[in-house]
């Protein structure tokens, strides 16, 4: 908490933060610019994994 | 609680209304939608629909609700293109995170309609990407491929995967940004993003 989440960009590019961290990291973001420009490029990074994931049966990995 | 969650999740139905029916939009805040529509809506529609594995109606409540909740940040919102871009990105992935995991925790519910029939009209170029991005994941260090398997891939969420890896959450997240970052960079080299 105490250290800035600099980190957190990765995940929260992927939307994969809980809601009080991306509030956390957004608030950051807004000071940030090391996270800002990371995560204008990172902006490509989940679309080309969507590529994979799409590819994937989509009951692989699935309950059931 | 958890009933609860569930029920607030459902109750915020997509409806192609949901701008009119907000109270506190008002004419100003409409043009403003309208902007934002105008600037980025059709650019994040063929994005969102690729996510959505061309679930057309899916794609356009997400960038409904994006560009609402971009209306929402208006006022600390940074204005600079790229990053604006970036930040919706981000706000509609969240959304469609949010979709998938409804979706596949009410399995019976989740409608045959027969997509897999529909034919995309980049097929053999998604393919093609499909695999360079495969290919690019086995280069990664194992510990890097995991963290995005059982992140990303598998709709799971920080502390899911943390339990999975046996990891703090606080390391899978930093795990997962110097394995993004491998990533981004070796595409990079191969001339992906
Ligand atoms: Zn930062």
């Amino acid at each position: 908490m105490s250290s800035p989440p600099h980190h957190e960009v990765a995940a929260y590019a992927l939307g994969l933060l809980d809601q009080e961290d991306n509030e956390v990291f957004e608030r950051h973001l807004v000071e940030c610019v090391d996270c800002q420009t990371e995560l204008t490029e990172l902006a490509d990074v989940p679309d080309l994994l969507d590529e994979v994931r799409n590819k994937r049966s989509p009951i692989e990995g699935r309950p059931g | 609680m958890l009933n609860r969650c569930k029920y607030v999740a459902v109750s915020r139905k997509p409806s192609p209304e949901s701008a009119e029916l907000d109270p506190g939009i008002n004419e100003q805040d409409e043009r403003l939608i309208g902007a934002l529509y105008q600037a980025f809506g059709s650019r994040l529609l063929h994005h969102v629909r690729r996510a959505t594995g061309n679930d057309h109606h899916w794609a356009e409540d997400v960038v409904q609700e994006t560009l609402v909740r971009a209306w929402r940040h208006a006022g600390k919102l940074n204005h600079e293109p790229g990053l604006l871009w970036a930040w919706l990105l981000t706000v509609a992935r969240r959304i469609i995170i949010d979709g998938r995991r409804r979706r596949s925790a009410r399995p019976e519910e989740v409608e045959d309609t027969g997509l897999d029939a529909v034919s995309v009209p980049d097929e053999s170029e998604r393919t093609i990407a499909a695999m360079v991005v495969s290919e690019a994941l086995e280069r990664l260090s194992v510990e890097h491929r995991e963290v995005i398997e059982e992140t990303y891939l598998r709709d799971r969420t920080i502390n899911e995967a943390a339990e999975v890896l046996r990891i703090p959450p606080g390391t899978v997240k930093s795990r997962l940004y110097y394995a993004i970052r491998a990533l981004r960079r070796d595409l990079k080299e191969k001339g992906v993003t």
